[in-house]
């Protein structure tokens, strides 16, 4: 529990520091108080309108007494209003959060559906062909950038077998779970696979180092079935780093669904959040980015705290500190 | 308490050779060349005996009885000879002939039981694990099982224990459920590898004296792997002693301690301490190192630490021959123990002086 | 065995080929009778080949675009760019990474905790969302604050990778410091008194240079996608692979070869660094890898 404690505390540091730090390069620099509630609210607005912004967001603050209003904000899902959209920011963000959502979830799924089964049998079959195999594979993955991905798929899929649409469009599973499919399939493959290939890399050097364990010895000895050995013991005990790996590459995940969401034409975060940057939309760039913060952070603390799921030795551990 | 009979022992024959091994070799190929860590072993193991391995560490011993199970790394071992086990030939079968032998037949127990179970896995599932896989016992029974055999090592509320991580455990419980692992399925032989060494000295004496307990009430053959001669002494029936991947002397127990022949094993009894010893004894402890495994000397692996060496056993390598006065003694040497006078060592790295 | 290890070898040449021959190309380009100006349009018999007109052939190695532009050649050109940003950002991310990680690792205490509290902070934002951010908000504050007219997007992005580039090293470095300051022959000069400055220069950062090396050359090829990807968004270059590949993707069913030989050039260069960053780290046995 006081380790949990600690690791909360921790992470919040690095969430206040890091959307402090946005607040600030996001509002430095427009001049007066009145030029950033302009350039803010964006486009033709009144006097009126603009005193209402500064009273509002304290614009005539300083940046801590701004950012304390900011994160009540944050809290009660009150972020702002998009320049670009005339709508407030949270109405703007709430669908497309389904979206990158989704996504990160199916990539997670679809990569450790990849990588389990291979770092298995690659650390099972080790300097086999087909460990080779895995690992040209796994560092082709690791290296090819999304947007190479993403075309190829694109031409191998679409256009050469006519399989799915290059160009997707946000369909929910709910609305129509077919059509839903057929959308995300290759954003997600595209996610997925960099995943999967990093992954594969620890688990299979997790693997071969577990196997060569005295209780997998042991496990042999006591005349239990290979695919028991492999599954029931080993992969157990490379668990914890599965977890670790899905954690410390959540932010290359989110950063590829950036560029899958453009590709492929969906409406995520990832994608508002471009087209806000470019549109220079301050408030919804602002939620955007601490959004992501937050999601990476909590599911960092997640990654952690599950570390004693796993492990009873942590577990006890912790109960003892 | 009336103790579990094991259904498998039924129907054994109580006799006979169990385990035989005729120039048994198990070579590891490496950086630096082939390592010979056994190099042609000829050796029977009778059913219901105690058989004790003993050597220095890298003598071979603990390889021979990996090599008896068959436990060796899949690529780099380069292997021949034969071992027969209960008459199945086991040096080329398939893993599937090794795999139903294990646990079933033979088991073993290993030297370290803080890293030979695994961690995240629960005593009780550990011990039923086999139970379940070879006997097809249903959770129920399997669960009984286990807090009997548990009982049978001596683990106190051996219930509660069920429920218990590794961890949880002390060196010598852990090392209890190894062995309750290991009798688990009845085997027919059991092979401890240095069962004790990572064991307090207070909890060795346990563990050893359950072994011989199990072994002699199961009727169980025990290859008991050891560097400790007193441990040999009071837990075997047979000693066979290595050294440079070789059985260099093989005997009774009783024969081996009452009338020692080879050099080697003498320097090895003349190195542990007894109680009759006056205090601070000098321990002698042989001088030199083992012999190179890549390129092993020409003639007997011992000759360079060996106190009666004499020229012919640097050149020619005696082979293991019955004594003449006691046709269960066997031994490796040209000059046996008490037939000659010790000499000055030669310097026992050849390479220093070259 | 032996099969694999020649398979790396030739990995590794044939990633050192394909660097060598870019830069020699990128920076040779504008004297090479065979590659246009990047701002030349291809013409055929006088008639100009625009609308993706000519595909992959004898007039134009790569095709030509919307415009009638010669893909090969922007290509080229554009290698530049790419080469440029990502060796300026490593340059920056090894020279301020490498000083942050040894201080934090060396002199421990409050240095230590401070570094890493930015460390942490800037790995907690994914790199691509970091690096548009401030390239946008670059953009902006260059326009308002005075006496920032010399900076060019081309800067910007540089800012921004270096960026990237400076948190993982620091990392390593910091991890590694703390690891040789305990190390023997450290401690026998700390203990003769050496001063820290000489403690470091002559113990310290020899030790480093392997991982700093290797870890840059990977960093390096993904420094590059980074690059790639800003222009992608339209929140980099304009004269990159990246924008090429953003102008013509969406005619990808007409002329695929003005989309695809951008992703080419990207996709090879970007691996080979990986080929070398790999071939480095088995040659100085560095295990750290970079995610």
């Amino acid at each position: 529990m006081r380790y949990a404690l600690q690791r909360i505390g921790q992470l919040l540091v690095v969430f206040v520091v890091v959307t402090f730090a946005v607040l600030v390069a996001m509002r430095l620099g427009a001049g007066g108080h009145r030029e950033l509630a302009r350039r803010m609210l964006g486009g033709n607005v009144t006097d009126q309108q603009v005193d209402e912004a500064v009273r509002r967001y304290h614009l005539d603050s300083n940046y801590l007494v701004q950012y304390l209003y900011w994160l009540k904000g944050f809290v009660t899902f009150d972020l702002g209003y998009s320049s670009a959209n005339s709508m407030s920011v949270a109405k703007l963000l709430a669908p497309r959060f389904w979206t990158t959502a989704l996504l990160g979830i199916y990539a997670i799924a679809v990569g450790l559906l990849l990588a389990v089964p291979a770092a298995v049998i690659q650390a099972h079959r080790r300097d086999s062909w087909i460990d080779r195999l895995g690992n040209v594979a796994s560092f082709i993955g690791f290296g090819v950038p999304a947007i190479v991905l993403g075309i190829f798929l694109q031409l191998a899929f679409s256009l050469h077998w006519h399989l799915f649409p290059a160009i997707g469009d946000s369909i929910y599973p709910w609305q129509q779970f077919g059509a839903h499919v057929r959308n995300f399939l290759l954003p997600t493959l595209t996610l997925a696979i960099p995943q999967a290939a990093i992954y594969t890399r620890l688990l299979r050097a997790d693997m071969v180092a577990t196997l060569q364990r005295d209780f997998v010895v042991l496990a042999s000895a006591k005349g239990m079935p290979t695919r028991r050995i492999l599954w029931r013991h080993a992969l157990r005990n490379s668990l914890l780093s599965i977890v670790t790996s899905v954690g410390t590459s959540l932010g290359g995940l989110l950063g590829g669904a950036v560029v899958v969401e453009t590709l492929f034409d969906l409406d995520g975060i990832g994608s508002q959040m471009v087209i806000s940057v470019l549109s220079r939309d301050l408030f919804t760039v602002q939620a955007c980015v601490a959004f992501v913060v937050f999601i990476v952070v909590v599911v960092n603390l997640v990654v952690d705290l599950s570390y004693s799921l796993i492990d009873p030795r942590v577990r006890m551990a912790r109960a003892l500190a | 308490m009336t103790r579990p009979r094991p259904l498998q022992t039924a129907g054994r024959p109580a006799e006979g050779p169990l385990i035989e091994l005729t120039d048994v070799r198990t070579h590891f190929a490496t950086e630096r060349g082939l390592v010979r860590a056994v190099d042609g072993v000829t050796l029977t193991i009778q059913r219901g005996r105690a058989v004790g391995l003993v050597g220095e560490s890298g003598s071979g011993k603990t390889v021979l009885s990996r090599s008896i199970m068959g436990l060796l790394p899949r690529r780099g071992v380069v292997r021949s000879g034969s071992i027969r086990f209960e008459g199945t030939e086991l040096i080329d079968a398939p893993r599937s002939t090794l795999r139903s032998l294990w646990g079933r037949e033979m088991a073993m127990v290993f030297q370290d039981p803080m890293t030979s179970l695994n961690p995240l896995m629960r005593v009780g599932e550990q011990i039923a694990e086999p139970l379940r896989i070879h006997l097809g016992q249903s959770r129920a029974e399997a669960r009984d099982t286990t807090i009997r055999l548990l009982t049978e090592v001596r683990i106190p509320s051996p219930a509660e224990r069920l429920r218990q991580y590794p961890y949880e455990l002390s060196g010598g419980m852990r090392q209890r459920v190894m062995i309750a692992i290991a009798l688990a399925c009845g085997p027919t032989a059991l092979l401890a590898d240095e069962p004790t060494t990572a064991l307090d000295v207070t909890v060795q004496a346990q563990i050893l004296a359950l072994l011989s307990e199990e072994r002699r009430e199961r009727n169980m053959t025990l290859v008991l792997v050891t560097h400790d001669l007193g441990v040999v002494a009071r837990h075997t029936d047979e000693v066979a002693v290595m050294y440079g991947g070789k059985v260099v002397e093989r005997a009774p127990t009783a024969a081996l301690f009452r009338r020692t022949r080879m050099p080697y094993t003498e320097a090895l009894m003349r190195s542990i301490p007894t109680v009759d010893d006056p205090p601070h004894t000098r321990l002698a402890a042989i001088p030199g190192r083992p012999p190179d495994l890549v390129e092993p000397p020409p003639g007997c692996r011992f000759a360079a630490r060996c106190a009666y060496a004499r020229e012919r056993c640097h050149a020619e390598e005696p082979s293991l021959v019955a004594s003449s006065d006691d046709p269960d003694h066997h031994y490796a040497c040209w000059y046996p123990v008490g037939t000659v006078e010790p000499v000055a060592l030669r310097p026992a790295d050849p390479a220093a002086v070259g | 065995m032996t099969v694999l290890r020649r398979l790396r070898r030739a990995g590794g040449w044939f990633a050192a080929t394909w660097l060598v021959a870019l830069v020699g190309l990128a920076v040779t380009a504008p004297w090479l009778p065979f590659v246009r100006a990047a701002d030349e349009k291809v013409r055929v018999g006088g008639k100009l080949q625009s609308r993706y007109r000519l595909g992959p052939g004898r007039h134009a190695l790569f095709g030509v675009d919307n415009s009638g532009f010669d893909i090969f050649a922007r290509c080229i050109h554009y290698a530049r760019n790419s080469l440029l940003v990502g060796v300026s950002a490593t340059v920056i991310g090894l020279l301020v990474g490498g000083a942050l990680g040894v201080a934090a690792g060396y002199f421990r205490g409050w240095v230590d905790r401070i570094v890493s509290v930015v460390i942490d902070c800037i790995l907690s934002i994914p790199a691509l969302v970091l690096a548009i951010v401030l390239v946008s908000r670059l953009d902006d504050i260059r326009q308002e604050l005075p006496g920032l007219g010399w900076v060019t997007r081309r800067w910007q992005v540089v800012a921004a990778l270096s960026l990237l580039a400076v948190a993982p090293l620091a990392r390593i470095v910091r991890a590694q410091t703390l690891a040789l300051r305990e190390r023997e022959f450290v401690l026998a000069a700390r203990s003769l008194g050496a001063t820290s400055r000489r403690v470091i220069a002559t113990e310290i950062l020899p030790n480093l240079v392997p991982t700093m090396v290797t870890v840059a050359s990977t960093g390096l090829g993904l420094l590059i996608a980074a690059e790639g990807t800003l222009a992608f968004l339209g929140v980099g270059l304009g004269e990159s692979w990246g924008y090429l590949i953003e102008a013509n993707r969406r005619r990808l069913d007409k002329a695929w070869w003005a989309t695809v030989f951008p992703c080419l050039m990207l996709f090879v260069t970007v691996m080979a660094f990986n080929l070398l960053g790999d071939r480095l780290s088995r040659r100085f046995d560095v295990r750290e890898v970079i995610t």
